[in-house]
């Protein structure tokens, strides 16, 4: 079952950074910092997420100078992320329901 | 493990994906451990919250294997894909890679039989084309046009089926990297 957890998790992390994105631009350490505030997991295995779906169009990244120090790259959801967010939602939320449904019926 | 060790080591680990990656990816981790010191954390910390820095290192060379079997997907190249997979944990050893060796060495006794069975077709020609000139030594047991069409009817077979093969070993490759993407990335599903 060990198999089945990681593709649950990884799915579900790849919901999480577009999610996020969907909401406003991010930079690393901030998206990461969000992330693992809500899911135990090793920050570091979140960047190879990131250039991956970077990689295959899902975002796209820009540098913005900040006040504090030296610029930051930030991610943005392009269009085709924008529509992958939408439509995992709802797979999400339908997956959701249907086994909080089974769960009740008990 | 501090912020320059942490660097040094996985740039030692990316050791063989492009240079452009490899300075990305580093950027990435420098700036993060810059970051987080802006929020007073020290470099100790912020190294341990990322974790084990060879575990992150396999996940960027899985995926730069993936995407190198993808462009080309020569059996080395599946290979690697598979072997970088199987470190990860995603390609689960017991219910998919032994029979995924299994069907390898199928397909592997499959290329033999080609070989054979063209092998022993071109002999046939051969004894039978030569076997005027060696009548001491072979002895064809009945005539030899007989033997001869015998043997290019085999040769042909051979031949036949060792382009089956190639193309069974193509679309078993195409495969393989279809099912490590989609362990990989469950959006593409």
């Amino acid at each position: 079952m060990m198999s089945v957890n990681i593709q649950l998790k990884k799915g579900v992390l790849e919901l999480c950074v577009l999610s996020i994105l969907y909401r406003k631009d991010c930079y690393g350490y901030e998206l990461v910092k969000q992330i693992s505030e809500n899911i135990e997991i090793a920050e570091g295995t979140i960047y190879p997420l990131l250039k991956r779906l970077k990689d295959e169009g899902y975002f796209a990244t820009y540098l913005q100078e900040s006040q504090e120090g030296p610029p930051r790259k930030y991610y943005k959801l392009t269009e085709l992320g924008k529509k992958t967010k939408e439509q995992l939602e709802r797979e999400w939320m339908s997956f959701v329901d249907s086994v909080n449904r089974i769960l009740q019926e008990g | 493990m501090n912020k320059q060790q942490f660097l040094e080591k996985l740039a030692v680990l990316l050791k063989g994906l492009p240079q452009q990656d490899v300075k990305e990816i580093l950027y990435d981790y420098d700036e993060h451990f810059r970051n987080g010191a802006q929020e007073g954390k020290t470099e100790e910390e912020i190294a341990s919250k990322l974790g084990d820095v060879r575990q992150i290192a396999n996940q960027f060379r899985a995926s730069y294997a993936l995407k190198i079997a993808e462009e080309k997907s020569t059996p080395v190249n599946v290979f690697r894909a598979v072997a970088m997979t199987v470190t990860l944990g995603f390609f689960n050893l017991v219910i998919v890679f032994g029979p995924y060796i299994a069907i390898l060495g199928v397909i592997a006794g499959m290329f033999a039989a080609a070989l054979g069975i063209t092998v022993a077709g071109v002999v046939g020609i051969a004894a039978a084309i030569f076997s005027p000139l060696f009548w001491e030594y072979i002895s064809l047991g009945t005539s030899r046009a007989f033997v001869f069409f015998l043997s290019v009817g085999t040769a042909c077979l051979g031949v036949l089926i060792f382009i089956a093969d190639f193309y069974i070993a193509k679309y078993f490759f195409k495969g393989t990297v279809r099912y490590l993407k989609w362990n990989f990335n469950i959006i593409k599903g």
